[in-house]
Order: structure tokens, then sequence, then C-alpha cells
């Protein structure tokens, strides 16, 4: 035993190490920071998202691409990228309405073969975007994403094209104007920042015959001509990786197209686009060094921008919690875990359970790791979204196991450690598949004093309460397997009933918080809004339960059953209110729950009454052999 | 006896029957709101002593939960009850039995309703949110306004409304909780003044959305004689209000939000909305209000989550209204609310109690199993 500690322990410092290794020093591509949804993000992030919104995952997996890759392609090399099989299709339907064939495996379409079939069906989508959002079906919601995101994807393809070496020049006289080698390949940004009197020049030209141009002004005119065509990406503002100027009051970043719209080009805004350009280019050659040089510039520009400082450690941890893909490798640590007890009580070797505990401690180290780094990145309690409440409530979960497993050592703990961590994690993956989860606040949940507060009490109330439940479920299973062990049965109905006096405390303090934050923000203590609503019921479950065991009213066997449908009492109030889509909490989406839910429903009520009648039955023939 | 009846009372059964009650009440209670709105389901169940499922009458949220106040008030004299040991226990249920308190003063004495503002004006009046009322407003004079208000209470069919100031008598013909108006397509009847001479008030299904509802009522003036007696409509938020001239006084008639009149002012200044940049997610509303007392003004900044609190009233950002060209309107929710300490008293109770409770019992509950 005591060698394992020793190895979970030197696992946990090296994921410290690993993450210390996060110097502030180095500036990577993927750290550029760029403002999306309400907030700065490294680009990274917006890559994976992108990635994730287009494609479904957040790689281009066929391709065995990083998203930052995949971006930084699609700026150096735009015509290969529309040929690129980014876009995931799920719908038949929507396939053959965009005149294509539904191919059995692989549904991945390029821009170039999906944009033909949405300019036939604009008038069909013009005719959705009429209809109300509820009241699209399937097939036109999906239709209008389609359309929004090949329109996204041709916005992101363009957003750095006026960066890209695209013209050249022989003429030397004009050459030297621009500042450049005869023959050089120069950009529009560059010829924009040098243009000086080329504009004056093009007057001259303008007015004479086209026969009577010299050579110098056929290649005038030639450029104006490309710098006009490459104009026209300037609807392309999607990447908004420049600061703003130090005058401006929005908060809004700019793209580096609006930075050529004759606006005056601030010093920090101009080093970096400058920047960016070399490093373009440098990427386009393959020059490692030059990329490098480029990115500290980049850093420079940044740093040299007066407004609200960018933070760099910030976006590298970021990066790094991207990267790390945290909560994966906790997944895989509670699957392992399981495996291990498994194997531990086939073969039984205590070895096997203490590696199985250790195992579940890497996890939750790792699981624990994810959501401190969220906290710092957005620099706010734990939990402020659905997503977030999955998370917490399978690290909450998982800690009481370790502490049940730490006082037990009989490898419950691992058990139902090891099974509701993952069983959270696969549903937090389900969640996490819509999009960025570091999200920005609606105004009324904007309040750090009170997400620390009710939000994570009434969390750790949903946790502990499914964890009392989980017990109810093994009790009921022991009592069926072993129903003349009473000294373990009594041992499991008593942590079962001091979780469902912990969860009751958090169900109980948390709703009455949440009920003060109401009474401060809205003026009521009390509305019977529906996730009010939920969490009393869950309050009010419990204490029935507890009264009822006082009372006589409920013997083991009954709290146990009780306690397993009290996490479908949890389960209603945690996402099912939201399904009724009204009150003032309905910050879930609702869309596919229903089924889960009602399956969950299913499951715990024919589980929970079949263990007991079965108990109950084994006990009535033991005491008639008995007798 | 007495004793029968205070273990009657006083039994952790009559507790856990009256939770499956409650349960029952707030599961039926959230469901229904999705067909009848908020305001209403809480009016049916939880408001109320009693509703009536068909013809059979049941016990509301006010009867069970002042069962089970009497039930923890009645558990407070068991003999059994007052030892050392159980000191979490009974700490827990004193704070339950605060909370419940709390509860019934807020239930019988808070007010709550909305103060609207446009930007540059001011208002002094808090339009409750549900409540609403007829007013008769005697004009004639030029120096002041006189009000005849006759609250929601008193509109049952039939009823006579009075005042001995009043030259005529208004009889109540009907009151509609959510009403419209459609355009008449043949002549009315002669006996019919004011806008039901061109329409018709219909009464139509209540909307979820309470904010949604207009409230209608028809009514017949009688007795001034003139040929103003007759049978007026109105309906909530018309747009010119209905008036009557009875020997030479006018009358403005409206049916508006019961209002209630304070001691001050408050005046809209600025209304800001902040918007995380580049999105369309609201980071925070605020109202830049003077208050105005003794025509004094004295600025204050009210919040999403900071409040104004003055002389008992607590003033909250509630909404707003954006007017195509461009005006703020701020919408604060006001309310008075006596009750509204004890929540915070009984949860600090009721948490030290679980507490000593769990550190009393825990030991037991996890002790490590003898193998």
């Amino acid at each position: 035993m005591k060698n394992l500690s020793v190895i979970s322990i030197s696992i946990i410092a090296s994921t410290i190490m690993l993450y210390s290794s996060l110097s502030a020093e180095s500036f990577f591509v993927s750290d550029i920071p760029i403002q999306e949804g309400g907030r700065i993000k490294p680009l990274d992030s917006f890559a994976r998202n992108q990635s994730l919104a287009f494609y479904g995952k957040r790689k281009i997996k066929h391709e065995n691409l990083s998203a930052i890759d995949w971006l930084l392609n699609l700026f150096t090399h735009p015509e290969k990228g529309l040929d690129q099989k980014v876009f995931n299709l799920r719908n038949p339907e929507v396939v053959n309405a965009l005149g294509l064939t539904w191919t059995n495996n692989f549904h991945k379409y390029s821009y170039n073969e999906l944009f033909p079939g949405i300019e036939k069906q604009l008038p069909l989508i013009r005719e959705i975007f009429e209809k109300k959002e509820v009241d699209r079906d399937v097939f036109e919601s999906q239709l209008v994403e389609i359309y929004q995101n090949v329109m996204k994807f041709r916005e992101i393809v363009s957003s750095l094209s006026c960066l890209l070496p695209l013209f050249s020049v022989y003429d030397s006289d004009l050459a030297t104007n621009l500042h450049v080698e005869p023959g050089q390949l120069i950009s529009y940004a560059h010829v924009m920042s040098h243009r000086g009197s080329l504009f004056e020049t093009s007057q001259g030209i303008i007015t004479k015959p086209e026969s009577e141009w010299s050579v110098s002004e056929k290649e005038i005119a030639l450029l104006l001509y490309n710098l006009q065509q490459t104009s026209s990406d300037d609807f392309a503002k999607a990447l908004k990786i420049i600061p703003p100027s130090k005058n401006d009051s929005s908060g809004l970043w700019l793209s580096p197209w609006e930075l050529f719209d004759g606006r005056l080009i601030e010093p920090h805004q101009d080093k970096i686009i400058k920047s960016l350009e070399s490093y373009l280019l440098a990427r386009f050659e393959n020059n490692i060094e030059n990329q490098n040089i480029a990115l500290s510039s980049y850093k420079t520009g940044l740093i040299s921008h007066v407004g609200k400082k960018v933070d760099f450690s910030n976006l590298s941890k970021e990066r790094w919690l991207n990267e790390a893909d945290l909560f994966t490798n906790s997944l895989v640590f509670y699957l392992l875990g399981f495996i291990l007890l498994g194997i531990s009580w086939m073969i039984k070797p205590v070895v096997f359970k203490n590696v199985a505990f250790c195992s579940i401690i890497i996890g939750f180290c790792l699981h624990t790791l994810g959501i401190y780094l969220r906290m710092v990145i957005m620099s706010r309690p734990p939990i402020s979204t659905l997503y977030e409440t999955v998370i917490f409530v399978g690290v909450v979960i998982v800690l009481i196991s370790l502490i049940i497993e730490y006082i037990r050592k009989d490898g419950l703990g691992i058990f139902i450690g090891s099974i509701s961590g993952s069983l959270l994690h696969y549903v937090g993956f389900g969640y996490a598949a819509d999009g960025d989860t570091l999200e920005m606040l609606v105004a009324v949940l904007n309040s750090n004093f009170w997400l620390a507060t009710h939000v994570t009490t009434i969390i750790l109330g949903y946790g502990t309460s499914l964890m009392a439940g989980l017990i109810g479920h093994i009790y009921l299973i022991e009592k069926i397997r072993v129903p003349k062990d009473s000294v373990r049965l009594k041992s499991i109905y008593n942590n079962m009933f001091g979780v469902t006096l912990i969860a009751l405390f958090f169900t109980l303090f948390g709703t009455i918080l949440g009920g003060i934050w109401a009474d401060q923000s809205w003026g009521r203590f009390w509305g019977w809004d529906p996730k009010e609503n939920g969490a009393l019921l869950i309050v009010l479950w419990q204490l029935m339960m507890v009264h009822m065991r006082l009372s006589g009213l409920a013997k083991p066997d009954k709290f146990a059953l009780g306690m397993v449908l009290n996490n479908i009492v949890v389960i209603m109030a945690w996402f099912g209110v939201n399904l009724l889509s009204i009150g003032l909490h309905s910050y879930g989406f609702a869309s596919g729950i229903a089924v889960n839910l009602i399956l969950f429903t299913l499951f715990e009520i024919v589980t929970g009454f079949g263990t007991y009648y079965w108990a109950k039955s084994k006990n009535k023939v033991s005491i008639r052999s008995n007798n | 006896m007495g004793n029968k009846i205070i273990k009657l009372l006083s039994s952790p059964k009559l507790f856990v029957y009256s939770l499956v009650w409650l349960m029952i009440l707030v599961v039926v209670g959230t469901v229904s709101q999705r067909d009848i709105g908020l305001y209403a389901s809480q009016l049916k169940f939880f408001s109320s002593y009693f509703f009536s499922f068909g013809p059979i009458p049941f016990p509301g949220g006010r009867i069970v939960l002042a069962l089970m106040l009497v039930n923890l008030v009645s558990m407070m004299f068991k003999q059994n009850l007052w030892k050392i040991k159980k000191i979490g226990v009974i700490i827990v249920h004193l704070g339950g039995v605060m909370l419940l308190v709390g509860a019934g003063m807020t239930a019988i004495f808070s007010s709550e309703g909305s103060m609207v503002i446009e930007e540059g004006s001011k208002s002094n009046t808090v339009d409750d949110y549900n409540i609403t009322e007829l007013a008769i407003i005697d004009i004639s004079d030029v120096n002041y306004d006189q009000y005849f208000v006759f609250g929601q209470a008193l509109f049952k069919n039939g009823n006579n409304l009075m005042h001995e100031k009043l030259d005529f008598d208004i009889t109540i013909l009907d009151y509609m909780d959510n009403a419209t108006l459609e355009p008449l397509t043949s002549p009315s009847g002669i006996q019919f003044r004011g806008m039901l001479k061109n329409f018709i008030l219909k009464k139509i299904k209540r909307d979820k959305d309470d904010m949604k509802n207009r409230p209608g009522i028809i009514y017949q003036v009688s007795g001034s004689f003139t040929e103003s007696d007759g049978i007026y409509g109105l309906i909530f938020g018309q747009s010119v209000p209905a008036t009557i001239n009875i020997d030479g006084r006018q009358y403005v008639m409206n049916l508006q939000k019961k209002k209630t009149y304070l001691p001050f002012a408050i005046e809209l200044k600025d209304f800001k909305k902040v918007m995380h940049p580049g999105t369309e997610v609201a980071k925070s509303y605020s109202s830049n209000i003077n208050l105005i007392e003794n025509n004094i003004p004295r600025p204050v900044l009210i919040e999403m989550n900071k409040p104004l609190r003055h002389e008992g009233y607590t003033f909250y950002q509630a909404s707003f209204i954006e007017s195509p060209s461009g005006e703020e309107t701020t919408v604060l929710a006001a309310v008075k609310n006596y009750g509204r300490l004890f929540p915070y008293i009984s949860s600090i109770i009721m948490s030290i109690g679980l507490l000593l409770h769990m550190l009393v019992s825990m030991p037991n509950l996890f002790k490590k199993s003898i193998k």
C-alpha cells in the first residue's frame, strides 16, 4: 500500500510539474489571443470551436490534423481549404436537398461541393429564416445550420487574405515606391501601407486610353485591379485578433480586414499585423526560425497595446488545458480503476484493489485540476453552466467515494466512484459537443458571490444525493447477495444515512441560499419557479425519508428504496425542469434530453423496486427456512 | 385527551403525510405552469387555502404549510426531545418554525409591483403585477383631480359600486382576466356607450405569460339620468381613456393595475445595457436614478443584484423597454416585505443545527467496518 501511495503521489507531482512547465515566456501561434463569444481566448480554442462546429470533432480526424494546423492551413492555402472535406452532414435528407449523394460511411463534404447546392436552395433557406426557431423541423434547422456554417467557413477562409503574398511588381520604380525588390511577392496589406503616391498616379492612368499606357502604367493598372479583387474579401471579419485602439470604449477587437477600411492604424496594431504577415510567409516557406521571430514580435505588439492588458498566462493555460484533455484522461483512470477492481474481485489479490484505488485517485486529481484551471481562466467559481454542474457533481461523488473507500477498504467506494465518475464524464462530453464550454454569463448570473455560494452548495447537494441513492442500490443488492451478513448491511445502511444527512444539509442550505439570492436580485424569496420547485422537491423528499425512518414508517430496505427513487427527483430537478422551458432558470439546452430522462427514470424504478421485492422475498424464504 | 391531541399533532407521521401532500402540490403546481402560467398556478395551488379539482375540494399550499407549522411547534412540547444529544435536532426544528413563520408573514403582508420610468421622467407610483382597479377621475376642477378607485375584489357580476360624491352608480356586468377587442360588424344596441358602440369586448383564454393578459371590464352607468347612462367597456392599456359628462362635470374612466403611491419619487436619468463584446449576451443592466424626497434629489445606481432599499421598499432592476427610436425605459420591481429577514436568520439556524446533529451522529455512521 505504501509503495502505491508513492506511485500515485509521484504521478500527481508529475502532472503538477507538467502544468508548471507552462512558462509565460514561450508564445506559440496557438496562444494568439482572439475575441470570440465575448471573451479573449487563445487561437487554439477558436480553431477547436470551429472544427467542432463544421466537422463535429475538435480536430480533423480523417486527416489527422490538429484544429490549429487546419485553421492555419486554411489561411495560407485558401484554395486547398475550399476542397477539404470538413463539413459533417448527419442527415441524408439535407444531403439530397443540396444535390449531393449520401455515401454510407463517410458524410464529409467540402465547401466547393456544398456551395452550388446551397445557392440553389437559397429561396427555401430564406423562407426557413422567416420561421421562429421552435417552429422549424429537423430538416429545416439542419439546413439553416449548414448554410450558416458554410458562410462562416467562407468568412474564416478569407479573413487573412489581406496578409497573403499574392502580388508581384517588376517595374523597378514601382517596386522602389513599395519598398520591395522587383519580382518579390507582396500582400494587400503591404501595398496599402506603402501606397504613397500610387493612387495619384492611377488618376493619370484612368484619363488615358489603354493603348497609350506605358509598361509601368500597365503594371500599376494590373496591381490596382488585383487589389480590388482581393478587397472583395473585406466582409471577412470573423477573426477578431487585433486589440482595439486606445480611444475605443466598446472593448470590441478588430479583424485584420477592418484595419484597412480607411481608419488610422495605431502602432501596436501595425506591429501585430506585420508580424502576422511575416509569420504566414514563414509558414508558407516552412521556415521555423522565421516563424518564431515573427511570433515574438507579435507578442511585443500585443504588449505595447495600451488598453486592457492581455493575460498571456491565461492564454497559455487555456491552450494547455485544451491539449491536456484532462477530463478524458480522468475518464481513462476511472475506467481502469473499475477494471482493476473487477480483476481483484475475480482473482482476489488485494494488490489489484489497491492499484484500482490509486487509479481513481489519479483520475480524481486530473478531474480536479481541470475544474481548477477552468476557474482560473474564467476567474469565477466552478459552476455556472449546466455542463459545469455535470463535471462538478462527478468530482463530488468521486471524492466522497474515495473517503468511503478510505474508511471501509472493501472496494465499495472504488465501485461507486469509478462508475459514477465515468458516467458523468460521458454526460459531460455530450454537453461539451455543443461548442465552447467556457461561456460568458448572462447578467443575472454575473455574480461571483452567489455562484460560489448558492450554486456550489446546491450542486454539492445534487452530488451527495445521487451518492446516497447509489449506496441505496448497493444496499439492496447486498441484501440479496448476503442477506445474513447483518454487520455489513448495517454498516452500509449507516453510511447511506450519513450521506443522506450530508445531502440534506447541502440541498436545504443551497435551496434557502437560492431564495436569498432571489430576494437580493428579484425581490422575492420564493416564486414557485420550476427550478426552485425542483430543488424544493429534493429537500422535501429527503425530509420525508428522514422522518419516515424516525417514525418507523421506513425500515432499512424501504429507506434504501426511497433514496434510490430520490435519484429520479434529483435528475428531474437538475435536467427535467429545463424541459418545461418556462421560468427564470432555463439556462440549459433541453433538446434530446427527454428520452434519456425517461430511460433513467424507468431504470431506477425497475431496478429499485426489483431489488427491493427480490430482497424481501429472499428474506421471507430465509425466515421460513429458519422456522 | 389533550395529550393525545398533542401526540397526534406532533407526530412525525403527520409531518410525513403533509410532506407527501406538499410534494404532490409542488409537482402539480409546477407542471401546470406550462398550461396556465406561473401566477395562476401559484394562486390555485400554493397561495390558496383550498382548491377544487372537479367537485372535490383539496387542501392548498397554505393549509399544508400551516399544518406543518403546528406540527413543528407541538413537537417542541415533547418530553423526550429535550436531551443534550438532540441539541442539533432541536435547533434545526426551531429554524424550520422561523422559516414557516416568515413565509406566513410574507404571504400575508408583502406586496410587489413594478415601476415603469422613461429616461428623463419620474414616477411615484407602483403598479401591482396582477390586481386591477377601476379608476373614475373627476377632472372638472382646474386645480386638482378627484380619484374614485374601486379594487378588483369588487368586480363581481351584479355588484353595485357607488360613492356619495359620485353622481352616478356603477353595476359590474362582466370582468374578464384576459380580453380582446373586435370591431362590430352590425350596429350595436342603443344601450351601449363609448368604445362599445364600435367594438365588442370579448373574453379570451388566459395567456400563460401573465404579462400578456389584458383584463377587460363591462359595466353599466346608471342614476345620472342623462345621456351618459348606459353600458361601457374598458380594456387594460387602452390608448384613449373613456370619458363621460354629467351635469357639467367631466369624468375619465380607466381600468388600470392597482396603484400604490409612494412618499417619494424616482427619476430615471439614464438606463444602461452592457453586452459582452461582440455578442448578444447581456453583461449587465443598470438604472442611474435620482431618488427625490422632499424635493431633494439623491443619485443612486440600481444594478442587477444591487437593489435600492428605501423606506421599507426595495427596488430591483427587473427589465427594460427599448423603443424603435432608441428611447429607453426601465422597469423596476418594487417590493415591500416584512418577512424578508426570516429566511436569512432561519437558514443560519438550520445550518448550525444540522451541522451539530451531524457532528453528533456521523462518527457512528461512518465507523470502520468490523471484519
